[in-house]
């Protein structure tokens, strides 16, 4: 039996008494591509944050990569973001005074794995994003730009999921085609998993799976 | 460290005016703090300087009410001390000796060479016991003198520091004479004239004596030039043969310390004024505690705005930085490799300005301690500097502003590591 890369298994969430996770169960393959639909407020961004350890505060069980998030530390679990698991935010996160190239070496920088390699690599995801390798500060950029380099910043430590919250919201369908296109070819290559959060039909058409989060818990849903 | 200066580049671009201006702060509360305390305390021991007396503990200074001792009693009136007085304080079983002083009433003039310069003045003679002579001088000085002795020695004169602070701030800085100080004074040789003077003269033919300086004092009962009370005594009858014996002060000396309330008392109700070493040491005390407490709470209010500043400034930059923090650890930046870039920044940076802070504090004391120094030569008497810089001190304080702003911080980071991320993005 092949073992999932996260399993989750009743999740719960509390918000002030309102369960907006309940009981949610979800599991991830290797090189699988897994969209998650729902309703505004239904909790996906919220889901999304526990199956990428920034959200401890939940019950149930969550094993990423083999780790049980439980028992970690929450230095095992900043490696674990780090090497293994790759963001794209709904609101990009980004510093606004740094250029799109330090902004996606801002976790190596800080970890002390900064190389040249590195940055080579960074430079050709930029290229192959079509994004403009200055020193502009993204706060200049366009919100699609910063979308751009968000996801560049989530692909450059090369991931085994990628995890994105609705990562084409701020594209037009030519750069949703030119992302998707990139990360379906990134995926080939690499074999990395995706889990996002998206609307767009062409993206979901694109998916393995969708489940659809409905009343706090993950339901199958056929494309 | 290469890693780590890439780090706080990348952490500080866009917050470089933010992250300046809170060193800047801190920068001037350490040069504050350094000022302060270095120039305070200098001040402090200025006025020490000028209120202590080297009067003993058992010892009472005599005098009449209301009469300052020594100042110009060179004419006869006024109320003296008279020997029924002297007897009657000797009778006490409380008192051990009595050292009594007497002004010539004579007036006199001094001459002599000072700097390659001729000098005139006109001076008051204090005739005193040996008991005002510094013990140091004594193993080696005779405090005997007579108008006999004249041809074969010089007449010994003990200067008292406040005349010359008097001398220094006065009559030198007015005339454009050199001051003076305790060690230069010291060996000095000059012509001595008695019973005339630039602005007094008597009938009888001056005398003119040989003299030299044999040291300073810090007694405050002196306030002229000090000689043997023989030679005093001597002018006195010698000039004004008819006049009552009187004395211009006595240096009464208890048996034990603890008689001296007994020895005032008693002074008092003669309706003489007597002082004593702890009367003159509570009000230095006092003098020099107000002094201290207004510079203190003048440094204490600047030094608490300029190190609440920095403190404020330090919270405040990282306060809005929490999200920066909180997309960095979502990251997966460890918070072991926040804590020690944000250690080098805070605390090595801040202790690096902090001691700058503090030798630029040290350099603007001299600063200033030279400038007034050389704008106010009296001052060079009492000491070679108004900056004082005890190192003790001057650490603890430095230390404090350190600790005070960095510690603050510190502990605000600290709060913002333990907060959840998903919290800290949200911000």
């Amino acid at each position: 039996m092949i073992e999932a890369l996260i399993s989750a298994k009743a999740i719960v969430r509390t918000f002030d008494n309102r369960r907006v996770l309940d009981g949610t169960d979800f599991q991830l393959a290797q090189g699988e591509f897994v969209a998650v639909t729902g309703k505004s407020g239904a909790g996906k961004s919220t889901l999304l944050g526990i199956l990428g350890t920034l959200d401890p505060d939940f019950k149930g069980e969550l094993t990423v990569n083999g780790v049980n998030t439980a028992e970690a530390t929450t230095e095992q679990l900043a490696t674990l973001r780090r090497n293994f698991l790759g963001f794209i935010f709904q609101d990009f996160h980004l510093l606004p005074n740094l250029s799109a190239l330090d902004n996606i070496l801002l976790p190596a920088v800080f970890s002390g794995t900064d190389s040249t390699e590195r940055r080579e690599h960074a430079a050709g995801i930029i290229s192959r994003l079509g994004l403009r390798n200055d020193s502009t500060p993204t706060r200049f950029l366009s919100r699609g730009e910063r979308q751009r380099v968000a996801s560049a910043r989530a692909l450059v430590n090369n991931p085994g999921v990628l995890m994105a919250d609705e990562p084409t919201a701020s594209l037009d369908e030519e750069s949703e085609d030119v992302l998707f296109d990139l990360l379906d070819s990134l995926r080939r290559e690499k074999g990395f998993a995706i889990v996002a959060v998206v609307h767009s039909k062409k993206v979901l058409a694109r998916a393995d799976r969708i489940l659809n989060l409905q009343g706090g818990v993950l339901h199958e849903r056929h494309a | 460290m290469k890693g780590m200066r890439k780090a706080i580049s990348l952490w500080n671009r866009g917050h470089w005016k933010d992250y300046v201006f809170s060193q800047g702060m801190l920068l001037i509360a350490s040069l504050l703090l350094v000022f302060f305390i270095s120039i305070g305390l200098g001040v402090g021991n200025i006025l020490q300087r000028f209120l202590s007396s080297d009067l003993p503990e058992e010892q009472v200074r005599v005098t009449p009410l209301g009469v300052q001792a020594g100042f110009f009693q060179t004419e006869r009136g006024g109320s003296e001390i008279s020997d029924a007085i002297l007897d009657s304080l000797s009778s006490l079983p409380q008192v051990e000796r009595i050292d009594p002083q007497v002004y010539a009433h004579v007036p006199a003039y001094l001459r002599g060479l000072l700097g390659g310069r001729n000098y005139y003045t006109d001076i008051t003679l204090e005739g005193v016991t040996d008991a005002f002579v510094p013990d140091s001088l004594l193993a080696y000085t005779d405090w005997n003198y007579t108008l006999g002795d004249s041809s074969t020695k010089p007449l010994p004169i003990i200067l008292s520091e406040n005349l010359l602070v008097l001398y220094n701030a006065g009559f030198a800085e007015s005339n454009g004479l050199m001051g003076l100080t305790p060690d230069g004074v010291i060996g000095l040789e000059c012509r001595v004239n008695v019973g005339s003077s630039s602005i007094a003269s008597l009938q009888f033919p001056p005398i003119n004596v040989r003299a030299e300086i044999i040291g300073t004092s810090r007694n405050t009962a002196l306030f002229a030039l000090a000689v043997p009370i023989e030679f005093v005594e001597e002018i006195n009858r010698l000039y004004l043969p008819e006049s009552e014996h009187t004395y211009s002060a006595l240096m009464v000396t208890a048996g034990k310390a603890e008689d001296v309330p007994e020895i005032v008392r008693y002074a008092e109700a003669l309706g003489l004024s007597a002082e004593t070493r702890r009367g003159i040491a509570q009000k230095a005390e006092i003098l020099v505690g107000v002094v201290i407490a207004a510079l203190g709470a003048l440094a204490g209010a600047i030094l608490f705005a300029a190190v609440a500043s920095a403190i404020h400034t330090l919270v405040a930059d990282l306060k809005n930085r929490s999200y920066a923090l909180g997309v960095l650890v979502a990251l997966g930046t460890k918070r072991e490799r926040l804590v020690s870039v944000f250690a080098f920044q805070i605390f090595l940076m801040s202790l690096l300005t902090t001691v700058s802070g503090g030798l630029l504090g040290c350099g603007l004391s001299y600063l200033v301690s030279t400038t007034l120094l050389n704008l106010l030569p009296a001052l060079r008497v009492a000491v070679s500097s108004i900056a004082v810089f005890p190192i003790g001190w001057l650490s603890a304080g430095l230390g404090f502003v350190l600790m005070a702003s960095t510690v603050s911080a510190w502990f605000f980071f600290r709060r913002i590591l333990v907060t959840p991320v998903t919290e800290l993005l949200r911000r």
